[in-house]
């Protein structure tokens, strides 16, 4: 059985051209970019353009972008290396656990931590940072775009409102970037993560765009590359995939984006002919993440009896380790937890098409009305 | 209509369940891989969450690397809260009572032939399966001691609901536990050199006494040591709380006799422990309780097969019924019968099912 993948904010496949552009640089360059002779030049090149590119796409300096080894540790260099002893960070409440779990680690060794909820709609409010500033406010860092419901967040406002009280900001942009135009050179972000393997790269590599001028600490130490922020031999192969795939993602944008919320309607349009109950949840989606509550079947069962059909979604996050406790998120959203239990994520990526989109729209549809069957001829 | 051509095999990463599902799957079987989340703990020095061993991380990596060799579908499913009520709230319980409890025996028929089953219907799933080594006999739909006489587990089964014997399937049941690894080496399975596990799945460190203590340190600092007293009543020693102590044990007493002590009862109303010589050890009569029968009810006094610990060869006894009570006299006396643990009744290899032991009477 074909599966359909329809998880694409978990993680994405590799994009044809990535993986014949990795392939060569795999197979043929092997050099230590930081050696001194012709093979480590060569690397060494094949970075640096990675870095031009990526800081051009991003609309940022080749100075300010560092090589990670995903979204996670970004957020990591990024929080751990600027905060210290006695400063104040605000972050969102319902921030991926890279950031949030960091956060939790920082309050421990004395940085106090305002964690501000999102509202409803599952957006954080502008006034809500604002009325949370200290004097010793050093930080504030809040995700682009919520992982699970799809949300974006005013970082624009935000930023523009830290920067003019000296406040440093980060964001987790993970799932922003390869879905939303960002020019870094126009904003007033200072820092901001994001991972290859959501836009079609590879996984275990990211990046950590530093505004030239922020200072941050090593968290940990070796060879000095990446400044001195993330030791280690670079992954020559990795690095130049994020970047083709980088490339390749926005040329696409905005074609994508038309087809996508056309494929967003066709889906539910469809679970409207067959009468589903469901409720989206969010507000200011991003486009390919839907949240939605389906008020008639616990979320784990429809996720189980899609897989089995053929059709890959998520329950949430942190399903596979079978830790099935409702999502932190829907409870931060003020969702009850009998809700939370029955609501999934589906995310479109570029594979889909038209026909897939129908497929799952009416497997849903098949699987919540024989489950409704089934619990009205046991009741 | 649940498909009766279709499995759902609980797997604990182990080698058991691998064999169990690969032949299944050898079978012609539409098998479906669930290792079901029963139990988590925080470790004390990193502050980590970690799953207990039966369904640990490497567990459940164990067991769907086994269902991505075979192509089948694997799934964890979460029955903490279940477990926890079924299972762990009774083993702790039974403890503060004075009793040793079984706990595998309601995780069976709470957990795997209860939660398990649902999930079953839920996959339209006719059948369950386990690694135990155990037998089904499809014929009279009984369960029947694994031919493995070292390895048989169907002591652990006598609390299942009889009638899912018909939605059972055991498929190690006619091997040997050296057999089982020997298949799964050929069949190069990824856990055919997983360590049997020894321990209760919960109780992370082996020792029950730092369970009891994490899991309900109120009750526990409520449980004072108290006077270990001879079978006359005279007292011969303090011990440092009941549970501490289980029926038969010997070390650790304290006790400075020239002659060996053994625990004979705990007290847990009047918190004394009481020792006894060995010969004292010895009866020849329990009563049982909690009875589940998994064939048909037997006209009572019948003989069996009485087994009244896991790994147990059994005696030979009489059963028989007075009101609500059931008495089992045993043709020879029983060394430390105790209370909490299952007694099994078998007649040959068939398991005719069982009851939980009641403390003794002083008659």
């Amino acid at each position: 059985m074909d599966m359909i993948y329809c998880d694409s904010a978990a993680t994405t496949p590799l994009d044809k051209d990535v993986i014949k552009e990795m392939n060569y640089i795999s197979t043929s360059i092997f050099g230590n970019p930081s050696s001194i002779h012709k093979f480590g030049q060569e690397s060494r090149a094949i970075i640096e353009r990675a870095r031009l590119n990526i800081s051009n796409l991003l609309g940022c300096n080749l100075s300010e972008i560092i090589f990670t080894g995903c979204g996670s540790e970004s957020n990591n260099i990024a929080m751990l290396g600027l905060l210290t002893r006695g400063d104040h960070l605000i972050t969102s409440s319902y921030e991926h656990p890279a950031v949030l779990k960091t956060a939790n680690e920082l309050e421990l060794k004395g940085i106090e931590v305002s964690y501000i909820k999102p509202n409803s709609n599952g957006i954080i409010e502008l006034k809500k940072i604002q009325s949370a500033i200290k004097e010793n406010t050093k930080l504030v860092s809040v995700m682009y775009v919520n992982n699970e419901l799809g949300t974006q967040n005013p970082v624009d406002q935000i930023s523009n409102m830290t920067n003019e009280l000296g406040i440093l900001f980060h964001t987790d942009a993970v799932q922003a970037i390869g879905k939303k135009n960002i020019s870094l050179r126009d904003t007033n972000i200072d820092l901001l993560s994001l991972s290859a393997h959501k836009f079609y790269g590879p996984k275990g590599v990211g990046a950590l765009y530093i505004r030239d001028g922020v200072k941050l600490l090593p968290t940990y130490y070796g060879g000095g590359q990446e400044k001195d922020l993330r030791p280690g031999t670079e992954n020559i192969a990795y690095i130049h995939g994020m970047s083709v795939a980088l490339e390749t993602v926005i040329k696409s944008q905005d074609s994508w984006h038309e087809k996508l919320s056309k494929y967003e309607n066709l889906f539910l349009d469809n679970l409207n002919k067959f009468n589903i109950r469901y409720t989206q949840n969010g507000k200011n989606l991003i486009g390919g993440i839907l949240n939605i509550t389906f008020h008639d079947i616990l979320s784990q069962d429809l996720v189980i009896a899609l897989d089995m059909r053929g059709y890959a979604i998520s329950g949430g996050s942190a399903c596979s380790s079978g830790s099935v406790k409702s999502s932190a998120t829907l409870m931060e959203i003020d969702m009850d937890e009998q809700s939370a239990m029955k609501t999934v994520r589906i995310s479109f990526g570029k594979n889909l098409t038209e026909k897939n989109i129908l497929g799952l729209s009416n497997c849903i549809a098949d699987i919540v009305n024989s489950q409704k069957e089934k619990s009205s001829s046991s009741a | 209509m649940l498909n009766k051509n279709r499995v759902l095999v609980a797997m604990s990463g182990g080698v058991d369940s691998s064999v169990a599902i690969t032949k299944l799957k050898e079978m012609g079987y539409e098998t479906i891989g669930i290792t079901l989340k029963l139990w988590e703990t925080v470790d004390p020095v990193t502050k980590l969450r970690k799953n207990s061993h039966c369904n640990s991380t490497e567990a459940i990596n164990g067991a769907k690397m086994i269902c991505d060799r075979l192509g089948v579908h694997h799934y964890t499913i979460n029955e903490i809260d279940s477990f926890k009520k079924y299972v762990v709230d009774d083993f702790t319980d039974e403890y503060l009572k004075g009793r040793t409890p079984n706990p595998c025996v309601k995780c069976n028929s709470y957990v795997k032939w209860g939660n398990l089953i649902e999930q079953a219907n839920k996959f339209d799933a006719y059948y369950i399966a386990t690694g135990h080594y155990a037998r089904i006999d499809s014929s009279d739909q009984t369960i029947k001691m694994g031919i493995d006489t070292n390895k048989d587990q169907s002591y652990m089964l006598w609390h299942i609901d009889r009638s899912l014997i018909d939605r059972t399937l055991l498929p190690i049941g006619d091997l040997r536990k050296d057999e089982v690894r020997e298949y799964a080496s050929e069949k190069n399975l990824e856990t055919s050199d997983v360590p049997d596990s020894q321990d209760l799945c919960f109780v992370m460190d082996g020792d029950y006494r730092n369970f009891l203590n994490k899991f309900m340190p109120e009750k526990m600092e409520k449980i004072d040591g108290g006077n270990i007293e001879d079978e006359g009543g005279g007292i011969v020693g303090k011990h440092t709380g009941f549970t501490n102590y289980t029926i038969g044990q010997r070390k650790g007493l304290g006790l400075s006799n020239p002659e060996p002590r053994y625990v004979k009862k705990i007290n847990p109303i009047s918190n004394t422990i009481t020792v006894a010589k060995k010969e004292s050890m010895f009866s020849a009569r329990c009563k049982a309780t909690e009875i589940n029968w998994l064939v048909d009810t037997p006209s009572f006094p019948f003989k069996a097969l009485t087994k009244i610990r896991y790994n147990s060869t059994g005696a030979m006894a009489s059963i028989d019924k007075h009101d609500e009570e059931y008495i089992v006299d045993f043709e020879e006396a029983q060394l430390a019968i105790t209370p909490g643990q299952s007694i099994v009744f078998y007649s040959d290899d068939t398991l005719l099912g069982g009851g939980i032991i009641k403390e003794h009477d002083d008659e």
